[in-house]
C-alpha cells in the first residue's frame, strides 16, 4: 500500500492531495505536509489589497477538509531530503518540523513511497534591501496578511490626501531585477487607481508602473500578439491604451535595487541608476527556491541532484543562447530525473530558462522577467502529476503517460481592473500555448492567434468573481468539484 | 490604439457585456480545457 506525501497545500499541492485521495482507495495514505493552516485562494488577495474582500473571502481552514476527506495533515515544513534514506530510516524520507501547537519546534521524519514538492516559491524580499511588507511604505499582495496591510496603508493615505489636499505618488511594479508575476502586479495598479478614481481624488495622485519588462505587456512571457476583436494587437499596444486611458504613467526596462522609505533605486537597461519617490509603492519580490538540501544514504550532501534553486524536473537545463531555446527545452511530466518517485508541479519546478528575453546593461546587470507560473498551470501540472502516480499505484504503469508542457498548454488570466457589479472592469487575456513555440507558430510569435486573444470590460470583471467562487468551491471539495477544470 | 466613446460604452454596458461574459466563458474553456500535451513527439 503507497504512501504519497505531498509538501505544500498552495494551489498545487492541494490540487494534488485532492485528486489522489479521489482516485486511490483508502488503503493507501495521502499526506499534507505544510506549514499554513489555511487554504488562500491567492488570485484574490488582489480585492484584498483594495479592501473590497477580507482574508476570511478568500481563506479556509484546511484541517476540519482533510480530516474529513480522509486526507493526512501535519501543520509543519520541510527541513531537508533523504531521497535514498538514512542511518535512521531506511524508507526515502524528509525532515520536517511542526510549526505550531505542543510540537512546534519539534522534527520528524517522515517516510514516503512518492513524493510531490508543491512548496511554491520563497518570497525573497531578502534580494533587494529595504524591500520590507509594511516597512518604507512598500507593501505587498502576495499573501492575505500582506494584502491586508497593504490595504490598511492605501486607505490611511488616501484619508490624508483627502484631509491635507496635497498631492500623493504611488508606485506599483516589480521590486528585483528578476522579478515575476508581473499581471498580479499590473491586477493591483488598476485596481488601486479605480478605488482612488472613486474617491474623487485621483488629480491628487500621481500613479506609475515600475517594471522590469522590455515592454509594457510582457509580463514575463515575452510579450504577445493577439486576436482583439477583429484587431491583432501586441500585448504592449493593448496595455499601454489602458494605461493611458487611466493616466497611468509608466517606467520599464528598469530593476529595483534598494529600497529607502519612500524612495525605489533602480537602475535600467541603458545603464542610468535613477530614484522613483513614493508614497505607497506595491513591489512584488524575486521569487526563489527555500534552499533546501538532500542527502545520500551516507549522509553527503546531493543537493544538485534535486535542486537547482526550485527543484530540478524532466526539463532541459543546458545552458543556450535565447535564440536557440525550444519549446521542448520544459518539463512535461515534472519528475525528478535523479529519483523517480519525486515530483514538483506549480512554481516549485526549476524552469529551464526565462520565457522573456534575457537582457543585461552594459554594467552587467540582468533586467528581465523571470518565467511566470500561474495558478492553472500550477493547478494542471498538480493533477497530471498525481494521476501519473495514480496509475503507477493502480496499474503499475510507469509510462507517465500524463504530460502537459507549458509550450503545450492554453492559460487565461483574467486580471482584474477595478472591482464593481456594475463599475468593474477585466482584462481578459488567453495565450495558447504559455511558453512561445516560434518553430510551430513563427509568423503569430509563437502562439496560435485566436487561441491567444484579449478582451477589456465589465464582463472580465463577473469571470474573475466567478472564477473566485467556483475555484474556492473546488478547493473545499464540494460536490463534483472534480468537474471545474483546473 | 485608442479608446473610442463606442469602445467604452461596449465595455461598460451591462447588457452587451452579458453577452460577452458568455461568449468569453465558452472561448476560454475552450482555450484552456482542450488538453495540453506533450511538445516532445
Ligand atoms: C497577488 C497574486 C495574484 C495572482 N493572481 C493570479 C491570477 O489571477 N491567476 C493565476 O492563474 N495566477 C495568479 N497568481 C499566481 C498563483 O497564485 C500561483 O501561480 C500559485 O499560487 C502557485 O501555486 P503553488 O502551489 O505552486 O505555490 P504556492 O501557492 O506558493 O503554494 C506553496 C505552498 O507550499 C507551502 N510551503 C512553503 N514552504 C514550505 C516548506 N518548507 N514545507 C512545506 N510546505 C511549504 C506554502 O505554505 C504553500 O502552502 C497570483 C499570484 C499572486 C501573488
Amino acid at each position: 500500500m503507497a504512501k504519497i506525501v505531498i509538501l505544500g497545500a498552495g494551489i498545487a499541492g492541494h490540487t494534488a492531495a485532492a485528486h489522489l485521495r479521489r482516485k486511490l482507495n483508502k488503503t493507501h495514505e495521502v499526506l499534507v505536509v505544510s506549514p499554513n493552516s489555511n487554504y488562500q485562494w491567492v488570485p484574490s488577495n488582489i480585492w484584498v489589497g483594495i479592501g473590497k474582500m477580507t482574508s476570511k473571502d478568500i481563506i479556509f481552514p484546511l484541517k476540519p477538509l482533510y480530516k474529513k476527506k480522509g486526507i493526512g495533515f501535519k501543520q509543519a515544513k520541510v527541513m531537508s531530503f533523504y531521497p535514498e534514506g538514512s542511518n535512521q530510516l531506511i524508507k526515502p524520507h524528509v525532515k520536517v518540523e511542526y510549526v505550531t501547537g505542543e510540537r512546534e519546534g519539534t522534527e520528524e521524519l517522515v517516510d514516503y513511497d512518492y513524493l510531490i514538492n508543491a512548496t511554491g516559491p520563497k518570497l525573497a524580499f531578502d534580494l533587494t534591501p529595504g524591500l520590507i511588507p509594511g516597512i518604507h511604505n512598500t507593501y505587498s499582495v502576495c499573501t492575505f496578511g500582506h494584502a491586508t496591510e497593504a490595504w490598511k496603508a492605501l486607505k490611511e493615505l488616501i484619508a490624508t490626501v483627502k484631509k491635507t489636499g496635497e498631492n500623493a505618488k504611488i508606485i506599483i511594479g516589480t521590486g528585483h531585477a528578476k522579478s515575476t508575476c508581473q499581471g498580479a502586479a499590473f491586477e493591483y495598479i488598476l485596481n488601486v487607481e479605480k478605488v482612488i478614481n472613486d474617491s474623487g481624488l485621483r488629480d491628487k495622485f500621481e500613479i506609475t508602473w515600475l517594471s522590469n519588462e522590455y515592454d509594457l505587456g510582457d509580463f514575463g512571457m515575452d510579450g504577445m500578439l493577439l486576436k482583439y476583436g477583429r484587431k491583432n494587437i501586441s500585448s504592449a499596444e493593448m496595455v499601454k491604451s489602458v494605461f493611458e486611458d487611466r493616466g497611468i504613467k509608466w517606467i520599464t526596462k528598469s530593476g529595483v535595487n534598494k529600497i529607502e522609505k519612500g524612495v525605489a533605486f533602480y537602475e535600467n537597461l541603458a545603464g542610468e541608476r535613477k530614484e522613483a519617490h513614493f508614497d505607497f509603492a506595491m513591489l512584488i519580490p524575486a521569487f526563489s527556491g527555500h534552499g533546501f538540501k538532500s542527502y545520500d544514504k551516507a549522509g553527503q550532501e546531493n543537493t544538485s541532484k534535486l535542486f537547482k534553486g526550485f527543484m530540478l524536473v524532466d526539463a532541459d537545463y543546458s545552458s543556450k543562447p535565447y535564440e536557440e531555446w525550444t519549446a521542448q527545452d520544459w518539463p512535461e511530466t515534472y519528475q525528478n530525473p535523479s529519483y523517480d518517485n519525486i515530483f514538483a508541479p506549480g512554481i516549485a519546478f526549476a524552469p529551464p530558462h526565462s520565457i522573456s528575453r534575457p537582457r543585461k546593461n552594459e554594467a552587467g546587470t540582468e533586467i528581465y522577467p523571470a518565467p511566470p507560473r500561474t495558478g492553472m498551470p500550477s493547478g494542471i501540472t498538480a493533477k497530471l502529476v498525481a494521476d501519473n502516480i495514480i496509475d503507477q499505484i493502480k496499474n503499475n504503469n510507469k509510462n507517465l503517460s500524463h504530460k502537459g508542457s507549458m509550450a503545450n498548454m492554453g492559460a487565461a488570466c483574467i486580471a482584474s481592473a477595478g472591482y464593481g457589479a456594475f463599475s468593474g472592469s477585466g482584462v481578459s487575456i488567453t495565450t495558447f500555448p504559455i511558453v512561445p513555440d516560434y518553430k510551430k507558430y513563427p509568423k503569430t510569435q509563437g502562439r496560435k492567434l485566436g487561441k491567444t486573444f484579449g478582451d477589456i470590460g465589465l464582463a472580465g470583471h463577473w469571470l474573475k468573481l466567478t472564477l473566485h467562487y467556483a475555484f474556492l468551491y473546488k478547493a473545499k471539495m464540494k460536490p463534483f468539484w472534480w468537474i471545474i477544470p483546473e | 490604439m485608442k479608446f473610442t466613446k463606442l469602445n467604452k460604452f461596449t465595455m461598460k454596458n451591462p447588457l452587451i457585456q452579458v453577452f460577452k461574459f458568455v461568449y468569453l466563458s465558452v472561448k476560454i474553456m475552450f482555450v484552456v480545457a482542450l488538453g495540453h500535451g506533450s511538445t516532445r513527439n
